[in-house]
């Protein structure tokens, strides 16, 4: 139980991804797959933040006037830099997936006046 | 010049994508030649390399000449950039993505201006843009880097299949879903190996990851990035998007998509197993090997099963990309030497074999509108060269020596057999006799269910080949399937052989 409490935030990335995959795998409606690939998504943004993120960190900027100020600077006092630019591109990746999911989505709503996939497929049987 | 060839492979196709792009706006004729032009430089750079790898080893390129940086005060050097690399495992199949490409983008300007008449603008610059992406899979030596670039494929193939219209976007909906699915499962993965070993080069993790020891968190990091990258090659169970999608997509898209995305995805698992993780790794785990050996098998039958039942040319093509994609991760799992060569093998000979089958059925569409089976009376005596071509790929697909597809399954029959997995050898063999049963029914429509023209009194049937740009490369694939049969020894001497881990057991 302890433990769970420490490391409440991967508890929360837990719910989140099983929120999203859930929604992604079992809703039948195509925006609601939609929004469980976005909670999912937020998920892994959440699970990179929060294994680069440190207690009291030092900005990881090396310049000439930080080699000054902090001449031995302790590696394990520096923030990771390395995880929030890497969701930098996730989210971007985020965003266009997203928007082809709502533009095929839209698509199908044209067609059929609906959302939901088995209304979907009785009509393509048809 | 030679040290930048790694970076020019992936910038032909994706400044010819932007290119493509922009022109399309006010002269559209002119994004087909630059999306050409860029996949030949591709296609030359990766040639040549070839040729270097084989002489001289491995070929490192740091992007933007972000190389290793000594720190002041730390002895080892660290990596800061972004590492591409070409070596024994990726090269051919570099060559074989470009040069497929290459040939595919030719062949289907016919097809997209008959299929796609009036709204082909962006046909090609997404094409380009896929390519960019599989290609990009291939060479990288980042993990993370490995993830941008599946989606960016993916994304590009999500339009592609959705050009297709009418049930189309709901295939390309479902691809989508499961798509992202595959590629978050990755990158969740990679969280966990980052978290652990600090870098995301594929050199690095690789000798961290043999420090580390047991550690339940890479474990569970390399089950996800086998799942997402499962989820991505369309392995049973995962495999409920990949009929549809080929099937509704259009003809030119399936022709591009079905040959490299799967096949692309299956290298990025191989990737993983071998040099990410080593061989040693995936033996020490036996549950998994065990599970994915069941799951090949299962793959191959069930995919032979219902490409038994289809009606539709195309459709059936797509349950044998599903079976052949059973081969290649089974082959990977048996993890010894004729199995992982086989493997290898047949990534490169089965992305030959299915272009060369869709490039048949293409041809076949473009003459014939459609492709149901039933259609295809007297199509022997109309389309005599694409039908040639059709029955030298099916024979290349069932094992027909001196055909590619013969050495590749020689190889992982070889493999199961040296391991005792027999259900996986009862698999491939089942899978040639199906594609084989589909062969003669094929033959027999074509052929016999319309009176033979030689006979006195009956109708010649003119012959109405598809046009030569179609035909010339659709020929050339399947000659070309003859001649990677004929070279497989060479190649597996010179290269595959030493892309094996040299701890593997002979």
């Amino acid at each position: 139980m302890e433990n769970l409490i420490a490391n409440f935030n991967y508890v929360i990335v837990v719910i989140l991804m099983m929120i999203g995959l859930w929604s992604m795998l079992a809703q039948k409606n195509l925006i609601k797959k939609c929004i469980g690939m976005a909670i999912f998504q937020t998920g892994i943004i959440l699970f990179f933040i929060s294994i680069g993120a440190k207690d009291n960190a030092l900005i990881p900027i090396l310049t000439e006037a930080a080699n000054h100020a902090y001449p031995d600077p302790d590696v394990a006092k520096i923030a990771n830099p390395l995880t929030q630019i890497l969701m930098l591109t996730a989210i971007v990746v985020g965003v266009a997936t997203l928007g082809v999911g709502l533009a095929l989505a839209q698509k199908i709503y044209q067609q059929h006046s609906s959302f939901d996939e088995d209304e979907i497929l009785e009509n393509q049987r048809k | 010049m030679t040290e930048h060839l790694p970076i020019i492979i992936i910038l032909g196709p994706l400044l010819g994508a932007v290119l493509a792009a922009f022109t399309a706006w006010f002269r559209p004729r002119l994004s087909h030649p630059l999306v050409v032009v860029g996949l030949a430089i591709s296609f030359a750079a990766a040639l040549k390399l070839v040729f270097i790898v084989a002489d001289a080893g491995a070929q490192k390129y740091w992007l933007g000449g972000w190389g290793e940086k000594v720190i002041p005060g730390q002895k080892e050097p660290f990596v800061v950039g972004i590492q591409i690399t070409v070596d024994y495992l990726n090269t051919l199949l570099l060559v074989a993505v470009s040069g497929i490409a290459l040939l595919t983008s030719v062949y289907t300007k016919r097809l997209v201006d008959t299929e796609l008449a009036g709204r082909q603008r962006y046909f090609y610059a997404l094409f380009s843009l896929l390519v960019t992406g599989l290609l990009g899979i291939t060479i990288t030596g980042d993990i993370f880097n490995l993830y941008v670039f599946m989606e960016i494929a993916a994304l590009s193939s999500y339009a592609l299949i959705a050009y297709g219209r009418g049930r189309a976007y709901m295939a390309a909906f479902n691809y989508l879903i499961m798509g992202t699915m595959g590629a978050c499962l990755y990158l969740l993965g990679v969280g966990f190996i980052f978290a652990k070993s600090g870098t995301l080069n594929i050199d690095d993790v690789s000798a961290i990851i043999p420090e580390l020891g047991q550690s339940k968190a890479l474990f569970v990091g390399f089950v996800l990035i086998l799942l997402g990258a499962w989820a991505k090659m369309a392995f049973f169970p995962f495999h409920g998007w990949l009929p549809n999608a080929y099937a509704h997509a259009p003809t030119a898209s399936a022709a591009i998509l079905a040959p490299l995305a799967t096949k692309v995805a299956t290298y990025a698992m191989l990737r993983v197993m071998v040099t990410v993780y080593s061989i040693d790794y995936i033996i020490g785990s036996p549950g998994i090997q065990s599970l994915a050996l069941y799951l090949s098998t299962f793959a191959i039958v069930v995919a032979s099963f219902f490409s038994l039942t289809q009606t539709n040319l195309k459709k059936l093509a797509s349950y044998f990309v599903l079976s052949e994609i059973g081969y290649m991760v089974g082959g990977a799992w048996l993890a010894n030497k004729p199995g992982l060569t086989g493997a290898m093998v047949h990534i490169v000979a089965d992305a030959a074999m299915t272009s060369a089958l869709f490039m048949a059925i293409g041809c076949i569409v473009y003459r014939l509108g459609q492709a149901q089976l039933d259609d295809l009376k007297g199509v022997f005596f109309k389309m005599p060269v694409t039908m040639a071509a059709f029955v030298v790929t099916m024979a290349a697909l069932i094992g027909v020596p001196p055909t590619c597809g013969f050495f590749s399954k020689w190889y992982l029959i070889q493999g199961a057999a040296q391991a005792g997995v027999w259900h996986f050898v009862a698999a491939l063999l089942l899978s040639s006799l199906v594609k084989a049963i589909i062969l003669f029914r094929i033959i027999e429509i074509g052929y016999n269910r319309v009176p033979h023209p030689a006979i006195e009194g009956n109708p010649a049937i003119p012959r109405n080949e598809a046009p030569l740009s179609m035909l010339i490369p659709t020929a050339a694939m399947a000659l070309g399937l003859i001649a990677l049969g004929l070279g497989t020894s060479t190649l597996v001497n010179t290269i595959i052989a030493k892309a094996l881990p040299a701890a593997l057991a002979p």
